[in-house]
């Protein structure tokens, strides 16, 4: 990311540090605008989840693929330059307010690519099921008292807890695919709906569709189809929800 | 976001464990082997919720040992990008805050914060509004939706965003106390 991010946009003057590098770096070269754009240094804050998507993302960047991923929010190429996402954040520093939406929209779920073969997709709810169940029988299961669960046990399990928003996690499940079919799972499945989307729904436990669409742009594409599913099992969700 | 899938691992067990309670060592070592561990490809291991199969042991020279293939179902935890999650904010910094979803640190950038939000210091640093209707601080809930993951041998880090329609503050402690 290193090297992208010479050109990058990115970070604001929020960063003093980092603007100042960038300046007298770019200053050099280019012309002042260019000088608020570029910000090569100023990263190094977050410049370490990068590397992972480096390739990808120059390489998208060059055939001009539109895929968004963090990269394209803070690197350069002609995404970063039109977007101005970078700028945009900066509290009170150059251009434009931005346009975060056209990239945040663009963003699609790739859930079920990255999944492992044969896992299956729990949601909050079912997960602290499971883990209830087995924070009970903790001491049978392991039947040695000195083995205790670890901390990200008790992590995962109080924020399963605490996004549990049903009082039925077997109904919640119903309205949706990953159980049994139901007559909406199916239409959600014709449509495309897909499991990790599903999922998340059921974790969000959305209000209304505009919610939906907002949270998970990826059910956009396919807003004709999905709609009247998507509102059916909203509203068998609501059924179950916990009030808060 | 959780997951429940079927794994694979070699345990190498010591002879005075064999006897008629060979299966609850192994079980027993298993769990404490693999719970709590984090790997890249899978996330945290939360906890298993069962043992599949327990494959023939096959004794390794000149230690003794002997190594069983043991497949087994374990709940999983691992976030992914595009996924909404809501958070508890452990830490406000001028760069941004960090915030705890289950076992996974995530940093939100003052980049992915709304513009209207302003980093206000002081002892309990937070990022407020500018009519100071909203607060981020210490132990406020936020729902966020990530942006990015990396990924290390035993860590998963997120980069995370609250700018966008229907996230950010959920729970201000600030306005409850």
């Amino acid at each position: 990311m290193a090297d992208k991010g010479g050109k990058g946009s990115a970070f604001p003057g929020g960063n003093d540090l980092g603007s100042l590098k960038g300046k007298s770096a770019a200053a050099l070269k280019e012309s002042h605008v260019e000088i608020e754009l570029s910000d090569s240094d100023g990263e190094g804050f977050i410049e370490t989840p990068l590397p992972s998507s480096k390739g990808k993302s120059s390489a998208e960047a060059k055939s001009g693929k539109k895929r968004v991923s963090f990269s394209s929010l803070k690197t350069s190429g002609d995404l970063g330059k039109s977007s101005n996402v970078g700028k945009a954040g900066g509290k009170g520093s150059l251009p434009q307010a931005t346009p975060l939406e056209p990239l945040i929209a663009e963003t699609q779920l790739k859930l079920e690519l990255e999944l492992p073969k044969g896992a299956r997709l729990l949601m909050d709810c079912e997960a602290a099921e499971v883990l209830q169940d087995i924070h009970e029988h903790m001491t049978v299961l392991s039947q040695d008292p000195k083995i205790k669960m670890p901390e990200s046990f008790s992590k995962a399990f109080q924020y399963s807890k605490v996004n549990d928003h049903y009082n039925n996690a077997k109904a919640v499940r119903q309205p949706f695919s990953i159980g049994p079919l139901t007559q909406v799972s199916r239409t959600l499945k014709l449509n495309a709906v897909t499991d990790g989307e599903i999922c998340l729904m059921g974790n969000v436990c959305p209000e209304n569709v505009d919610e939906v669409y907002a949270l998970i742009p990826s059910l956009k594409g396919n807003i004709e189809k999905n709609e009247v599913a998507l509102k059916d099992a909203i509203a068998s969700l609501a059924k179950f929800r916990t009030p808060k | 976001m959780f997951f429940h899938i079927t794994l694979e691992r070699n345990m190498q067990l010591h002879p005075r464990h064999f006897g008629p309670h060979l299966r609850d060592k192994l079980v027993a070592k298993l769990m404490k082997d693999v719970e709590g561990t984090c790997s890249g490809r899978h996330g945290f291991v939360v906890a298993i919720t069962g043992v599949e199969d327990i494959g023939k042991g096959l004794i390794r020279e000149g230690t003794g040992f002997v190594t069983f293939p043991v497949k087994y179902q374990a709940v999983v935890f691992r976030p992914f990008k595009g996924e909404i999650l809501e958070a508890v904010v452990t830490m406000v910094n001028k760069m941004g805050f960090f915030a705890e979803a289950g076992p996974v640190q995530i940093f939100v950038s003052n980049h992915l914060i709304p513009d209207d939000m302003e980093f206000q210091s002081g002892d309990m640093p937070n990022y407020t509004t500018s009519d100071g209707s909203v607060k981020i601080q210490k132990d406020s809930e936020v729902r966020l939706k990530i942006i990015g993951t990396r990924v290390d041998a035993t860590e998963i880090f997120c980069i995370g965003t609250i700018k966008d329609d229907f996230l950010g503050v959920i729970n201000d402690p600030g306005v409850t106390a």
